[in-house]
């Protein structure tokens, strides 16, 4: 049994999942469709008060928008042959950006909690898939890259064998 | 780099045990035997199944051989797993802060208070030319209302009637409610109007509005009927304290006019402010204009710019008023003439008959 047998499928589906929620959500943003009203009987749970919030805005670019850029090229790097790859800056970006990932959903978090008051689900769904990408990422990336004790390069050679064919 | 090109190389020659790969049980027996007193030296560490399946790690020379060279330090995997805590922690840290924070502060609404006097009267008499300078032009976006055909008239009274349904926290009734009154003064008399402002932590916060609440309307031609759901008081759920209860009969309106297909826009099951039905000839479902354009704004401020055509949020205050006094002749057979035959107020039934469906 290999190190990375259900690491590279798994986060290529998170990133998937991910990917679809934030096209979603892209549409949304830029969608004149979109009926605004404020909710009846709602409560915490308000997705339009999150997404047309100033919060929605990072650098001036919605957060939409960043989630795509975030998880397009996440995408990339996690499929099976990115994960194969021997070079290690493949494997240095797909962790660098799952740790940028979760850094913004903390910021993102504590904005709907403190400052917009108000939760979106889809944004949670996508926050949800960016930090089971950071777990994914960053306990394996150490395994990959033979990071720490001795023994972990061995497992290099397991995990490199083992993706895609097994 | 040098890892690259050692680990896959160093990694397919020697396997573990693996001078004979088909040994079978035996052979992997006798590898755990004699690997077992020299993986001691971290026998716990090494829980997962790739290092211990394999044998141990005496039997991987090449890619030990440079491996061991490393210093050894803190587990990689220890590292990683405790990024992940540190994640957890702070989001946990996060929830339960807010959780456990005190409720709103009795300061974070704007209070109910009556309307000053100036106030009302700028609103309840906009200049007849100013109606119809601005029709339905306007340089900020107005969206018309629903235009329904076929629809029997909404009676409340015995009159053409109109019913609002909003809540005070909400930013778009706020914007709404300045067009509502607008319209509704050229066919009858508001008394007891409030004044307020939205929540302070939704959209385009502290938007200044009227408040229905407690106001009574009086009308020939027409019955308004206002329903204030919820007030702009957080009740510390995340939403407002209640206020008007809503009647059986104002209910059905809405699961009839704020629901597919009559909505078309909407969602099954799902109800928003403000809704507005004007004689069931026509439906407000969502802002007309976007409440960003009184941000700043005082009462006095919005109340002051109405006589003045060129000014856009009067435009956009107008427009959507002409839209609304359209619809209401459209129930009121077009009464009275001298609003309903107005220059302005065509050119939004004119606009309305376009797009009626």
């Amino acid at each position: 049994m290999h190190t990375l047998r259900w690491q590279p499928i798994t986060s290529l589906v998170l990133s998937i999942f991910g990917l679809g929620v934030s096209i979603y959500l892209t549409l949304t943003h830029f969608s004149s469709a979109v009926t605004l009203s404020c909710p009846a009987g709602g409560g915490v749970i308000n997705c339009e008060k999150v997404t047309t919030s100033p919060q929605s805005y990072v650098f001036g670019i919605p957060v939409a928008v960043l989630g795509l850029v975030y998880f397009i090229p996440m995408l990339v790097l996690c499929l099976p042959a990115a994960w194969r790859s021997l070079n290690r800056w493949i494997h240095l970006a797909r962790l660098l950006l799952s740790v940028a990932g979760v850094g913004m959903i903390i910021y993102l978090i504590s904005a709907e909690l403190f400052t917009i008051k108000a939760i979106c689900l889809w944004c949670t769904s996508v926050h949800v898939a960016t930090f089971l990408i950071f777990v994914v990422v960053v306990t394996t990336t150490p395994v990959v890259l033979s990071w720490g004790e001795t023994i972990e390069s061995a497992d290099y050679v397991d995990a490199a064998e083992g993706v895609g064919s097994e | 780099m040098a890892e690259n090109k050692r680990a896959p190389g160093g990694g397919n020659t020697p396997k573990p045990g693996g001078n004979t790969p088909k040994a079978g049980v035996s052979a992997k027996d006798r590898s755990r035997q004699q690997s077992r007193p020299v993986s001691a030296k971290a026998p716990a560490k090494k829980s997962g199944p790739a290092k211990g399946g394999r044998g141990g790690g005496a039997a991987r020379p090449p890619v030990k051989g440079k491996a061991d060279a490393r210093p050894k330090g803190p587990s990689g995997a220890l590292m990683a797993w405790g990024a992940v805590a540190v994640v957890i922690v702070v989001v946990v840290v996060l929830v339960v802060v807010k959780v456990t924070s005190g409720g709103p502060a009795s300061a974070a609404f704007t209070p109910v208070t009556p309307a000053p006097t100036g106030v009302v009267s700028a609103v309840t008499n906009i200049p007849e030319s100013v109606y119809n300078q601005v029709g339905v032009t306007s340089s900020v976006q107005v969206s018309p209302p629903l235009s329904l055909s076929n629809q029997p008239i909404l009676m409340l009274d015995g009159k053409p009637g109109m019913l609002y349904v909003g809540g005070e926290f909400c930013p778009y009734c706020a914007a709404e409610r300045w067009a509502i009154v607008s319209s509704l003064s050229r066919f009858g008399t508001f008394s007891g109007l409030k004044v307020t402002a939205s929540s302070k932590t939704d959209v385009y916060p502290n938007t200044n509005t009227f408040s229905f609440q407690g106001s009574t309307y009086t009308s020939p031609y027409v019955t308004f009927q206002a329903v204030e759901q919820v007030s702009n008081i957080p009740n510390g759920q995340g939403y407002y304290k209640p206020l008007d209860q809503i009647t059986k009969a104002q209910q059905d309106i809405l699961n009839k006019y704020e629901q597919p297909p009559l909505d078309p826009n909407a969602t099954a099951g799902q109800f928003g402010y403000p809704f507005v039905d004007i004689g069931n000839q026509a439906t407000i479902t969502g802002p007309s204009y976007s409440p960003g354009i009184l941000a700043g704004l005082s009462h006095s401020e919005i109340a002051n710019g109405l006589s003045d055509p060129s000014n856009p949020v009067t435009q956009a205050i107008v427009a959507t008023s002409n839209y609304i006094s359209a619809s209401i002749c459209a129930s009121t057979k077009n009464q009275p003439a001298s609003v309903c035959q107005s220059s302005g107020v065509q050119a939004a039934a004119k606009s309305l008959a376009s797009t009626a469906k």
